[in-house]
Formats: structure tokens, C-alpha cells, sequence
């Protein structure tokens, strides 16, 4: 009988159009839309690309000559370098090509740039980067100069100590993961899709309550027990929402490119419990007796949304402002618990926050599972 | 005598301060299509789900099957079929696989089940639907689908609370036609409606109902003879005058006789040749008539003289 009904529970939820169309379609469009519009985001105003400039040399400038081709080659390459003459290299600084011009007199460094106004931020970070190069390469060559004049023996020490003042800034990161800022959207629209599992779990609730449906009230007068009708409904509804949610994290993952990191079966094992959360979540709104069906219904999506927009799926920032004045929110909010834990599996080299994430995402299943159970003992109805 | 399948002793149920069933008291022999009429809100349902314990009530007693009937009566509910008023079928399922679930809900055995399952199919002539979807079927055919989905399992008692609501005629018939066949083939049948003329075609005994209580009970002649009337004589005639209607009113059996409408309307309680006697007074008046009716009565006439008010009068 277990088997029977669970077949059953999961034919009627897979062939159920409306709630795939949300379940599947959703993360689809919304997913290729996050896509479109954050797409190259990152990489212009976060991941460092290669800056443009043109040289223009008077006299000898054989140390700069140097220090310019060291930092034009290789992959990481800072600088992409033009020599020209004066005339030409303006040229390419009105059409844009390069973002400054280095004018170079006897190993003396200046630098001409565009107006910062009406730059894009992108263009802004390349004349921070030139600018920062130019103080820097003066700074240090005024040093070295100084040091050949008056201590010429303390030479290297002087040097080592420049090497090392590059050193301290060196970019250190926590691990290895994708550190793009875009992609809490993502996780908070996995977040989205576990929790609209509410709607398969509110569906439990009403087709296992006579006063709520005409097949509630077949399966009361059934002999088979509420208790393994309930568990079988659940079980049903789970795999279909785990199937869902597998789609929706492949097709991020594999259609759309969306880096989840190195720890891919650990996020559908994380959208997985955030789907029995959502399930449970939604049985338990169900089982409230006092709400009609569409009451219930419209409550389910309404703290779904509600939920979302706290995680940070409408404003990219709202998470952190909810950590500030209510911290206690984030560490209850189904959808933040969800897209959290997806954040620690990439910030986090170690599965200690991840599983804490998890461990609470169980509780609060559990916790809604009971209160659904709870409310659907009633073995009487006042009314029908 | 036939065992008792259903008793229902001093059954009150009360929403505040309205009382949906007043004291009601039923007993359902094996073997009866026993029917339950009365107008909406005469409380057929409320009964209904009292019965099967869906529903709490404040007093009283229900035993089904020889036991008191609670919601862990497994073995009762084992015996019971339901066809709601509403139909309670999924719409993600076909016709096979939702007689199968609710089937299943009952036999375990999946042999038997399938059994069972081609049975109901053939016993609703669902043969050529099996692999439709109900929203692809009319609603005659989604009533049977219903019906099936309720008596796949063999029940010993089948209840039908108002099952050929909103169905086209021919459905209706062979609605009517399966409960009969479900009777002749041992089961017990309950029926409720509020269409007099299918209670009388179909129901062995009938319970009469308003406003909570049980007005009436027994077959549809014991019913019929409970009241005066025993025959109604309808002549289409012009205006009839006064003194006409006097003397058809001073006719052995006539108790009233009045005219509306161009409709002559002459209620008798006994005797025989009323309707000679009532032409035979228009004749010597000169008065011309058309059509001349006489209807013996219905359970619509026993619910008018008991509550003062006809049957659909009160839906």
C-alpha cells in the first residue's frame, strides 16, 4: 500500500502542469534573465584586465625602458604599452585606446589621462592603477637615486626593502573559490525554487483534510491511515521536488556557466534539504484549519516572496542590512539559511558552517513537519 | 429479519446556534436502497458525514456494521463506498490509474486490485476512457468516474450523497440503473437527493427530511398514504364561477378544488370515479374544458402536506 500510494503521490505531482511550470520554468527564466543582466559585471569592475598606455620618451630612459617591459609580458601582464611619439599618442587617448600616456624625460615619469568625468567605473580603477604606478615608479627611483648618492653600499638592503614593500601588497585569498558578488542572486533563486516546494507541501495538506477537499474527505473515509497516507504524500512530493531542484541547479551550472564552485554535489545536496524545507514548510501552512484553501495558498507564495526579498533575491545588499539590525532573522529565514549555506561552500575551504546550515535547515523541517502532523490529527471535523 | 447495517440513535448537530440535525434517529436494513430526501439544507449531507465520522457532532449514537462508528473503525470503513456530491477524483491522474489509487486505498493485494479496478471500469462502461484525463471528460462521464472510483473495492454499503447532480438525463438513467444493479448485487444503499422522482424510482424506504429532522419515514406507499390526498383531477378550463366551485367542493372525497391560471385544480381523499363526478358538474354548468388530469400523489404532495411548502419550493 506504501508503494502504491507513493507511485500515485508522485505521478500526480510530476504530471501537475502549473506547479512545474513554477518549479522549472521559473528558475529558467529568471536564471537566464540574473544571467543577461549581471553578465561581464564581475569582471569589468571586479577581475583586474590588462591596462592600455602609450609612452612617449625624451633622452635616455634605458631603467624605465626596463621596468616597462618586465611589466608588459606574461599573462598577468599590468601594463599594455604603445611608444610613440607625443601627437600620436594623444591621438589614441582621444579614440580611446589607451586609458593614459606616460611621458618618460630622462627616467623622470609624468602621466596624462582623460577626464575622470563621464568615465565608466572600469576606466576609473585603469587611471587609479596608472596613476598608482607613476607615484610609485617616481617614489622609488627618487629612493634608489638618493641611495646611489649618499650610502651607495646600502644599495641592495635598499632594494630588498622595496621588494618586500610590494610584497605586503599581495592578494591573499581565504580559497579558491568564485568570489563574484553576483552570484548571492543565484543562490538566493535556488533559495526561491526550494521554497516554492510550499505549494507541493500545502497540496498534501489539503488532500489528506476532509474539510478542505472532496479527496480529503475520500481518503478519511478510507481505511488506510491517515499517518501513512501523509508520509507517502510527503515522500512523493519531496522526490518531485528534488527532481525540480536538480534541473534548476544543472541548468545554472551547465547551460547558463553559473560557477558554483568546485563543490557541485555539495549544492544539490544543499537545494535538496532546502526543498524538504520548503515541502514541510508549506504542509505546515496547509494544516492551519482555520484558513480556506486559497488563503492558505496566497500565505504559502506570499512568505516565499517575503523570505527572498529579506535573502537578498530582489536587493543584492538587503541580507547584510538584515545582519545589521537583526541578525536573528537571517538565522531563521528559510530562504537565507539556504542561499547561506551555498555561500559557505564556496567562501569556506572547510564544511563546519556548511553544515551547520544543513543541520538548521533539518530542524526547521522537522519542526514544520510536527506542527503539520500535529494539526492534521484531528480525527473530527467541527465542519465540513 | 435482515441485520441492521446502519443505526443512528438521537443524532444532534449543532453549527452555534443553528441545529443542522435534531435528534434524528435511522436504522438501515441489509439489502435496502434506503433514501434520504429532503430540500438543501434539510441536513442529508450533515447526516451523511456523521455517519462516516468525518464530522463531530454534540449527541447521539451511530453504529455501522454492529459497531460504533469512530474514525479508527477500519474494518467499517473497509466495507463503506462514498460518492460525494462533489467529485473527488485528481485531475493529474486518468481514469485506470484513479479507480487504481482509491482501489488501492482499500485492497492491498495488487492481483485482486486489478480485478476490482476492471470491474468498476465495466460496471461504468469507462471501457473506451481509461487513458483520458477527468478534464477531458463530460460531466456525466466524470460522474461515473466517481462512482466507479467509490465502489471499486466491493463495498457491503455504498453511499451516494446527491450523485446525479448536474447530469444531463441519459447519465442520470444509467446512474439510476447501476445503483439498482449495485443492490441486486448484495449491497446496501444509501442514497440522498433532493429529486423526488429518482428517490421514488430507485429507494426501498425513504426518510424524509427538514430542517434537521426526520419528518417522514417509510416506503413510498406507506408514505403516500400518511397523508389525505389520495388524487388530484387538473381540468384546463376557462374562469370557473363561484357556485361551480361550490358545488365541486360539496363532492363526496373533494376537500378543495379551486382554479388559477385556467387550471382547475381538485384535490380528493378517497373514493373512486372523483373525475366523473367533477366533469359531470362542468358539463351541467355549460362550462367547455380542455385537458383533463388525474395524478395520484407524490412524495413532493406528502412533504407539502407535512411542512406546508413543496419540495423545490424550498431548495
Amino acid at each position: 500500500m506504501f508503494l502504491h500510494n507513493l507511485k500515485y503521490e508522485f505521478l500526480q505531482n510530476i504530471r501537475a502542469r502549473s506547479l512545474i511550470l513554477w518549479l522549472i520554468l521559473f528558475p529558467i527564466i529568471l536564471g537566464t534573465f540574473f544571467k543577461v543582466a549581471f553578465s561581464g559585471i564581475y569582471e569589468t569592475t571586479t577581475v583586474f584586465s590588462t591596462v592600455p598606455v602609450a609612452v612617449v620618451e625624451k633622452g635616455s630612459n634605458e631603467n624605465f625602458r626596463q621596468v616597462m617591459e618586465s611589466l608588459s609580458e606574461g599573462d598577468d601582464a599590468l601594463f599594455e604599452t604603445y611608444y610613440s611619439d607625443e601627437e600620436s599618442a594623444l591621438k589614441l587617448l582621444e579614440e580611446k585606446k589607451v586609458s593614459g600616456i606616460l611621458y618618460a624625460v630622462d627616467e623622470q615619469v609624468s602621466i596624462t589621462v582623460v577626464s575622470a568625468e563621464g568615465g565608466t567605473s572600469a576606466e576609473g580603477i585603469r587611471r587609479t592603477i596608472i596613476k598608482s604606478f607613476v607615484e610609485q615608479y617616481n617614489a622609488n627611483r627618487s629612493i634608489i637615486m638618493d641611495t646611489i648618492s649618499h650610502s651607495p653600499e646600502k644599495l641592495n638592503d635598499v632594494v630588498s626593502e622595496l621588494s618586500e614593500d610590494m610584497k605586503c601588497n599581495e592578494n591573499i585569498p581565504l580559497t579558491n573559490g568564485n568570489h563574484d558578488n553576483m552570484l548571492s542572486y543565484f543562490y538566493n533563486l535556488v533559495a526561491m525554487v526550494a521554497l516554492l516546494g510550499s505549494d507541493l507541501g500545502l497540496g498534501i495538506a489539503v488532500s489528506s483534510q476532509g474539510n478542505l477537499s472532496a479527496i480529503g474527505a475520500r481518503k478519511c473515509c478510507s481505511p488506510t491511515r491517515k499517518i501513512v497516507s501523509i508520509i507517502t504524500s510527503m515522500l512523493g512530493c519531496i522526490a518531485v521536488q528534488t527532481v525540480c531542484i536538480f534541473f534548476s541547479i544543472s541548468f545554472l551550472a551547465f547551460v547558463l556557466q553559473v560557477d558554483f564552485g568546485a563543490k557541485l554535489p555539495m549544492v544539490y545536496l544543499a537545494g535538496s534539504v532546502g526543498g524538504v524545507l520548503g515541502v514541510s514548510f508549506g504542509f505546515a501552512i496547509g494544516s492551519v484549519s482555520k484558513l480556506g484553501v486559497n488563503a492558505k495558498g496566497t500565505v504559502t507564495t506570499a512568505f516565499t516572496l517575503v523570505c527572498c526579498f529579506f535573502s537578498g533575491l530582489m536587493i543584492g545588499n538587503m541580507k547584510a542590512v538584515v545582519s545589521t539590525y537583526a541578525p536573528w532573522f537571517n538565522e531563521i529565514n528559510p530562504a537565507a539559511v539556504i542561499s547561506d549555506s551555498l555561500y559557505c561552500l564556496n567562501f569556506y575551504d572547510d564544511y563546519t558552517r556548511f553544515t551547520q546550515k544543513i543541520i538548521t535547515m533539518l530542524v526547521m523541517s522537522v519542526i514544520f513537519m510536527l506542527i503539520g502532523f500535529f494539526l492534521t490529527r484531528r480525527r473530527k471535523y467541527a465542519s465540513l | 429479519m435482515a441485520d441492521t447495517i446502519v443505526k443512528i440513535e438521537n443524532l444532534v448537530k449543532r453549527y452555534k446556534d443553528l441545529i443542522a440535525l435534531d435528534h434524528l434517529n435511522l436504522e438501515i436494513k441489509q439489502g435496502e436502497v434506503f433514501g434520504l430526501l429532503g430540500p438543501n439544507g434539510s441536513g442529508k449531507s450533515t447526516t451523511i458525514s456523521c455517519l462516516l465520522s468525518l464530522l463531530a457532532f454534540d449527541k447521539g449514537n451511530i453504529e455501522v456494521f454492529g459497531r460504533k462508528m469512530t474514525p479508527d473503525n477500519y474494518e467499517a470503513k473497509r466495507n463503506i463506498g462514498i460518492i460525494m456530491q462533489n467529485v473527488a477524483v485528481f485531475d493529474e491522474l486518468t481514469v485506470i490509474e484513479n479507480i487504481d489509487y482509491f482501489c488501492g486505498l482499500y485492497i492491498k493485494n495488487r492481483e485482486e486490485r486489478k480485478k476490482c479496478v476492471q470491474d468498476a471500469i465495466a460496471f461504468t462502461e469507462l471501457q473506451d476512457f481509461t487513458r483520458f484525463y477527468p478534464k477531458k471528460l463530460s460531466g456525466g462521464l466524470l460522474r461515473r468516474l466517481n462512482i466507479a472510483c467509490g465502489i471499486a473495492h466491493k463495498p457491503k454499503l455504498i453511499i451516494l450523497d446527491e450523485p446525479t447532480v448536474a447530469v444531463d438525463p441519459q447519465s442520470r438513467n444509467k446512474i439510476l440503473e447501476g445503483i439498482q444493479k449495485l443492490n441486486a448485487e448484495g449491497a446496501t444503499i444509501i442514497y440522498t437527493s433532493h429529486y423526488m422522482e429518482e428517490v421514488e424510482q430507485i429507494c426501498t424506504r425513504i426518510a424524509i427530511m427538514d430542517k434537521g429532522k426526520k419528518i417522514a419515514e417509510g416506503t413510498k406507499d406507506e408514505l403516500k398514504k400518511m397523508i389525505k390526498n389520495t388524487e388530484t383531477v387538473s381540468v384546463e378550463t376557462s374562469a370557473v364561477p363561484a357556485d361551480v366551485l361550490e358545488k365541486i367542493n360539496a363532492l363526496p372525497h373533494v376537500y378543495s378544488a379551486c382554479c388559477t391560471d385556467g387550471r382547475l385544480e381538485v384535490k380528493c381523499s378517497g373514493g373512486k370515479h372523483n373525475l366523473i363526478r367533477i366533469l359531470n358538474v362542468l358539463q351541467e354548468s355549460d362550462l367547455h374544458f380542455g385537458r383533463v388530469f388525474s395524478e395520484l400523489p407524490t412524495l413532493n404532495d406528502v412533504f407539502l402536506e407535512i411542512t406546508g411548502k413543496a419540495l423545490r419550493d424550498s431548495d
